[in-house]
């Protein structure tokens, strides 16, 4: 059995502790009494993949099987979730691809010959055809990528989206046609954390703008706490109220994976080891590792990070009816990444890493930076936030990478442009959103090259909501000073001056809470 | 009229009533020494009255000329007292348009002239010097015998000279005719046939082959007309300097320092010509009298402290010493600096028009100080140290500038130094035009033309003033001095020449520094509170895009690419390992001859690219192109470029690319422009490439060209329109617009923005674009 995450008060005993920052760490000393949370080790995974699969498949929750459900002559979709999980990549085949491989042998089994697959990518960037093979797999890529029949989802593609009516809040659903068209539609999905899955696969995954405005808005988002937690997330409440209304269009059959915390591959074990128990080959790996980022050049660096597959364990895996799935899931998903903690605290440090759901292949610009820490792990809360109302949130992260103009182009314009005239979510979506949504050279871009679309940066900017609605102070430690004041936030050099910065809202002696994440945690606050 | 006598003539009559009544003729009234010289007639001379020769410039009359000079504040008193600019003119002042080069009738009835105007520069082309050093004098004096044939009268003429017709002479300078047997005739029959003899010369084939090939070696990626101009407007300025060297050169051979000086005692040659009655047509022996001032200088009191208009021969010196950008000067500590204030100048000037010479007998008269007040250099130079030590120069955002410290070392080191720093500064200037295109080669180009700047003032200067720097003259001034003591104690006061109350220090500190510096200050305080704020910020695209273009360049200036690398993606798409290492190691073997071509001429070297392409099958690049060349393409686009099409595109102007590159290679910015011009690739009837463009590839003057018809086409101003480019071979594109933008800019085409005060816009690349050659996705 693996042990449960907990947390440590740092005393004078404590060693230095990891703390990620973009293309490196650092190991930093957190003043004594601060409260350091480890996520639980690593889960057991599932024994045969495989069988895994098949039995998930074939005793689906209240579902009839899947081989029950398919005939031949049938309209068959398989959508399935697209690059921005899990993180890191997945070390080849993909847990997706697996799923998908079975899911056709059944569906040639029965004669199915209309299938298309389709990648949920909502308004993320168009996947290149390496990276949909990575997920399919050589087989499936094959096969159906030289005939068209595995693509990427075009929410512009006015021609291809179908509109199922409006919530009873009156919220536009607009889909893939295909999808809604299909007589099955068939979801993997990989829940790598809380708020994946459920009816946010294909409310939101095969969604377009018209439809995801409605829970993509600075107000929704203020109001999501946390949106690691579907039940108090009022994004999640009103995918769910879409997803009710799809599910009476379309047969859905979903299919769920989760995933152990076995995040970082050798030479970077001793990144999910806590830190005084590195053994000594740990311990030169760590120094090994820091010296050769220390000489490497950005680029190098970055290769040595994006390079970097993981190889995770399946925990389990799950199909049949959406909401009976997404049970299941967040079941495994809780015993995965949930730590109890024991009321919320003045300051809250984490650390950045190099990586976020947007950009994977990519660079970390300031935008995603700032979602990855206050957008994602800030709300990586169930009950109550870490920090309290009106407290501090240190970050760490150089915010030095630049835009990577051919993924993130809207971004740069976001970042010169609105930024400079407002930091504010709900001022900034109000005057802009719609400028950017429409923009025909982003949509341009979108639809032909490997673009986010142009509203995306918003999203971003919507995702920390919360947490500038909640906090008094974002201090980032390391952080380049113009683009920290570009976002409305300061930089320190260190985490001693940090929290001298702070003190002017948390007093002298705050009590600290430290996020040691990745690998994924969730704070059960309460 | 009573003629002028040295002594006892204590009880004579006032300088004023002795001009009573008179009527006098000014010319130059819109030069420094002429304005204070009118002043002083308005001002303490009131019963006079005062023609004033006047040449319209432009569309401006001399009259409009007058009156705007009356309106000056210095004359402020004057006009008040006569009610009105208009009033004055009326009532005193007189206007005769007409111009030196072509001097008009004279009023008949005058009784005086003083001729103030001349070429004060030093180192006029030669035959300009002649035209109005002699020429203008000659004709001058044939418009005054005209009158006094007219009128009767005698006519007193005051010719204002200088003191350095002395020439190359040393030691003291008497108040007389200069010695010299020089041919007034000849030499200027000479001088005034040299613009013609240096203009056809200039025409010649040695010449022009030699400036043609500079030029083309320098603009012949731009093409061969902008090459022509620039060979053209080398001949002009050929022509300009040789007629300087000429001058200056014939000028030392005969014993004078420079064109001016010669010319100037060649004009008193003719004067005394005149006054002895001796040329044709003359009726007798005429009054004239020849006044040599030496280096004029700010005013000691009149019209007020300091007064001073433009820049005179020191101001510039002196400025460049605040701003501790002249480290030495080429003149012994001891040496004489021969200054007089403009005020006293005018007043003599006066002094001698109250007492004219009897006829024939040419009066000469120094005002100058360096007889019997000397100021040396050493002075000079600590006073006008003292002055700055206290009032630093300290607009810029450094703090004071620091002073250099003067050594004296003497004029040869001087040169030395000058020379090496200019050699210096030549090889510099070589090696930046010829590295690589960087930040740090555009921040080196800037530096070198700062300093290429200050090297060539202090070259101009310092040749110029060498001469004068080491004239060893004492200008004698007992005439001058006999005169002044001749005047009663009023006329003393009121009309001041004693050169030797100058308090130098005084002077210099108090009155000269300030009075040369208030401008500048002003200058730079205003410069100051229009500081831009940091960063290129371009000018506005502005609105109303009716009729308005937005013309872009692509490789360079709105990405990061260029042929050989997007050639090499496209080839290496179809190729595996190892014939992948031989195609780049067959292209790296091309390299050198393909920048050899570049440097020669831009289309030479897409010709050669293209080449490559022989054999591709048309569709099959398209298919690569819109499938793997996108992301290259866009990734490699310069963020703010794309934000400035977009907001050409807000403005509703018409957006327009221009490029050498392939057609394939332009799909991906298909929606940011309203037209592509590109390279399109020659097929044969199977669809496969030849190797040859369809037409010419767009490059140098061909686009300039091109964008005319274009604009001619869609009714584009092209005035207001905008283009941007990024090097050297783009210069007609950009100067085929109003608007022209030299973007991260190679350093010809930046020294060519700066000089001509173009925007330079530094749109950076994405930085995290992946520059791999190697297109091969890895997994």
């Amino acid at each position: 059995m693996s042990r449960p995450g907990f947390v440590l008060e740092v005393d004078d005993r404590t060693p230095p502790m990891v703390v990620h920052e973009g293309l490196g760490f650092r190991l930093e000393s957190f003043p004594l009494g601060t409260r350091v949370v480890y996520p639980p080790e690593s889960i057991p995974a599932v024994p045969d993949v495989d069988e895994a699969i098949q039995h998930a498949l074939l005793n689906p929750l209240d579902s009839e099987p899947l081989p029950a459900l398919l005939k031949a002559g049938m309209r068959l979709t398989i959508a399935f979730d697209d690059l921005s999980i899990p993180l890191p990549t997945m070390k080849a085949p993909d847990i997706r691809g697996r799923i998908i491989e079975a899911v056709l042998t059944m569906a040639a089994e029965a004669g199915v010959d209309d299938v298309k697959l389709i990648a949920a990518n909502a308004l993320h960037r168009r996947m290149t055809a390496a990276e949909l093979k990575h997920i399919v797999g050589e087989r499936v890529f094959r096969s159906f990528y030289p005939q068209g029949d595995l693509y990427n989802f075009d929410a512009e593609d006015r021609d291809e989206l179908a509109h199922l009516g409006t919530t009873e809040k009156g919220e536009d659903i607009e889909i893939s046609k295909r999808a809604a068209e299909s007589d099955l539609l068939v979801y993997v999905n990989v829940n790598l954390v809380a708020m994946d899955g459920g009816h946010k696969s294909v409310g939101i995954g095969l969604a377009s703008y018209k439809s995801l405005r409605h829970h993509h808005n600075a107000k929704t988002m203020v109001h999501s706490r946390s949106f690691m937690d579907h039940k108090h997330s009022e994004m999640h409440h009103s995918a769910w109220r879409m997803g009710r209304i799809i599910k009476d269009t379309v047969k859905v059959f979903q299919v769920e994976t989760t995933l152990n915390n076995d995040v970082f591959p050798s030479p970077f074990g001793f990144l999910q080891k806590r830190e005084w128990e590195w053994s000594v080959k740990d311990q030169a790996s760590m120094l090994g590792v820091r010296r050769g980022l220390a000489v490497a050049p950005p680029k190098l660096r970055h290769k040595m990070f994006h390079d970097l597959r993981s190889v995770y364990g399946l925990t389990g895996v799950n199909a049949g009816e959406v909401e009976a799935v997404h049970e299941k899931t967040l079941e495994k998903v809780h015993a995965q990444h949930s730590v109890e903690v024991n009321g919320q605290s003045d300051v809250l440090v984490m650390g950045v890493p190099y990586l976020g759901p947007y950009n994977v292949n990519s660079s970390m610009n300031p935008v995603l930076a700032a979602c990855m820490g206050l957008g994602y792990y800030f709300n990586s809360y169930r009950g109550q936030p870490v920090v309290r109302k009106g407290g501090a949130v240190i970050l760490y992260h150089p915010l030095d990478e630049g835009f990577n103009q051919l993924h993130h182009p809207s971004y740069v314009d976001f970042y010169e442009e609105v930024l400079a005239e407002s930091t504010d979510p709900a001022v900034v979506g109000e005057k802009y959103e719609q400028q950017f949504a429409q923009d025909p050279w982003y949509i341009h871009l979108y639809r032909t090259s490997h673009a986010y679309h142009g509203v995306h940066p918003f999203y971003m900017w919507y995702w920390i909501a919360h947490a500038l609605d909640h906090v008094d102070e974002v201090i980032w430690v390391g952080g380049n000073r113009k683009a920290a004041a570009r976002m409305g936030f300061r930089a320190a050099t260190t985490l001693q001056d940090a929290l001298e910065m702070a003190s002017g809202t948390v007093g002298t002696s705050p009590s600290i809470t430290y996020l040691h994440n990745p690998p994924h945690l969730l704070a059960d606050v309460r | 009229m009573a003629g002028f006598r040295l002594v006892g003539q204590r009880d004579t009559p006032s300088v004023a009533e002795r001009l009573a009544g008179q009527h006098v003729l000014l010319t130059g009234v819109t030069g420094f020494v002429g304005e204070a010289l009118l002043h002083l007639m308005l001002t303490e001379v009131p019963d006079v009255r005062v023609s004033v020769l006047v040449r319209p410039k432009g569309s401006t009359s001399g009259a409009a000329r007058t009156a705007k000079l009356l309106e000056k504040p210095v004359f402020a008193d004057v006009v008040a007292a006569a009610g009105g600019v208009e009033a004055l003119i009326d009532a005193r002042v007189a206007v005769v348009e007409g111009d030196l080069a072509d001097v008009p009738a004279l009023p008949a009835d005058i009784d005086a002239v003083v001729h103030c105007a001349g070429d004060v520069s030093f180192d006029p082309p030669v035959d300009e010097g002649f035209t109005t050093n002699v020429i203008g004098v000659r004709d001058l004096l044939d418009r005054i015998d005209e009158a006094q044939a007219a009128s009767g009268r005698e006519i007193h003429y005051v010719h204002i000279s200088t003191a350095y017709v002395a020439g190359r002479r040393r030691g003291s300078i008497p108040e007389a005719p200069v010695e010299h047997d020089v041919d007034l005739e000849t030499e200027l029959a000479w001088g005034l046939g040299q613009r013609r003899a240096v203009e056809d010369q200039s025409r010649g084939a040695d010449l022009l082959t030699k400036e043609r090939k500079k030029a083309e070696k320098e603009h012949s990626r731009a093409g061969l007309l902008t090459a022509a101009r620039a060979t053209e407007a080398a001949r002009r300025q050929w022509v300009k300097d040789e007629l300087v060297r000429i001058g200056t050169e014939r000028a030392r051979s005969l014993g004078w320092t420079d064109c001016y000086t010669f010319t100037k005692a060649m004009g008193e040659r003719v004067v005394e010509r005149w006054a002895a009655g001796s040329t044709p047509g003359a009726a007798g022996p005429r009054r004239a009298s020849i006044v040599r001032p030496s280096i004029i200088e700010s005013a000691l009191e009149r019209p007020h402290v300091g007064w001073i208009e433009g820049f005179k021969m020191a101001e510039p010196l002196i400025l460049a010493y605040g701003r501790g950008e002249l480290p030495e000067f080429p003149a012994a500590p001891d040496t004489i600096v021969d200054i007089v204030p403009v005020d006293h100048v005018v007043s003599a000037i006066v002094a001698v028009l109250a007492h004219p010479p009897e006829p024939g007998d040419v009066g000469y008269f120094h005002v100058s100080s360096g007889d019997r007040n000397p100021l040396t250099f050493n002075m000079l130079y600590s006073s006008v140290r003292t002055y700055f030590d206290h009032h630093p120069f300290t607009a810029g955002d450094r703090g004071a500038a620091r002073l250099p410290e003067w050594r004296f070392p003497g004029a040869r080191s001087v040169e030395r130094l000058l020379s090496t720093s200019e050699k210096a500064w030549k090889v510099a200037d070589y090696v930046v035009g010829h590295a690589p295109r960087s930040d740090r080669a555009r921040e080196l180009a800037r530096k070198l033309h700062q300093q290429g700047r200050r090297l060539e003032f202090l070259r101009r200067y310092l040749d110029l003033y060498m001469e004068y720097a080491t004239a060893e003259l004492r200008f004698s001034d007992k005439q001058t001095m006999a005169l002044f003591t001749s005047l009663s104690e009023e006329d003393r006061a009121t009309f001041a020449f004693d050169t030797s109350v100058v308090d130098w220090p005084r002077y210099f500190i108090e009155v000269h520094c300030p009075a040369v510096t208030a401008p500048v200050r002003r200058l730079d305080e205003l410069r100051a509170l229009r500081k831009k704020p940091s960063g290129t910020s371009l000018r506005e695209v502005g609105s109303g895009g009716e009729g308005i273009a937005a013309f872009f360049d692509m490789d360079g200036t709105l990405l990061s690419s260029n042929v050989i690398e997007t050639y090499l993606w496209v080839r290496l798409r179809e190729l595996d390992g190892g014939e992948r290492l031989a195609e780049l190691g067959r292209i790296a073997s091309k390299v050198p001859s393909l920048v050899q071509a570049e440097r020669r001429s831009r289309s030479d070297f897409l010709r050669g690219v293209y080449r490559e392409y022989e054999g591709a099958r048309a569709a099959d690049l398209d298919a690569v192109a819109d499938e793997h060349l996108t992301d290259h393409i866009l990734s490699r686009l310069s963020p703010d470029a794309v934000r400035r099409i977009r907001e050409h595109r807000a403005a509703g102007h018409q957006t327009v690319l221009i490029t050498g590159a392939i057609r394939p290679l332009t799909r991906p910015l298909r929606p940011l422009f309203d037209h592509i011009e590109a390279a399109d690739l020659a097929v044969d009837e199977r669809g496969v490439c030849t190797g040859f463009l369809a037409s010419s590839p767009l490059v140098g003057e061909s686009r300039a060209a091109w964008m005319r018809s274009y604009a001619a086409e869609h009714h584009i101003d092209m005035k207001a329109s905008f283009a941007y480019a990024d090097s050297h071979s783009d210069l007609p594109l950009l100067e085929a617009v109003g608007n022209p933008v030299a973007v991260r800019p190679d350093v010809p085409l930046y020294r060519h923005a700066r000089r001509s005060h173009w925007d330079v816009a530094d749109w950076a690349s994405p930085s995290g674009s992946v520059r791999a050659l190697d297109p091969g996705v890895r997994t």
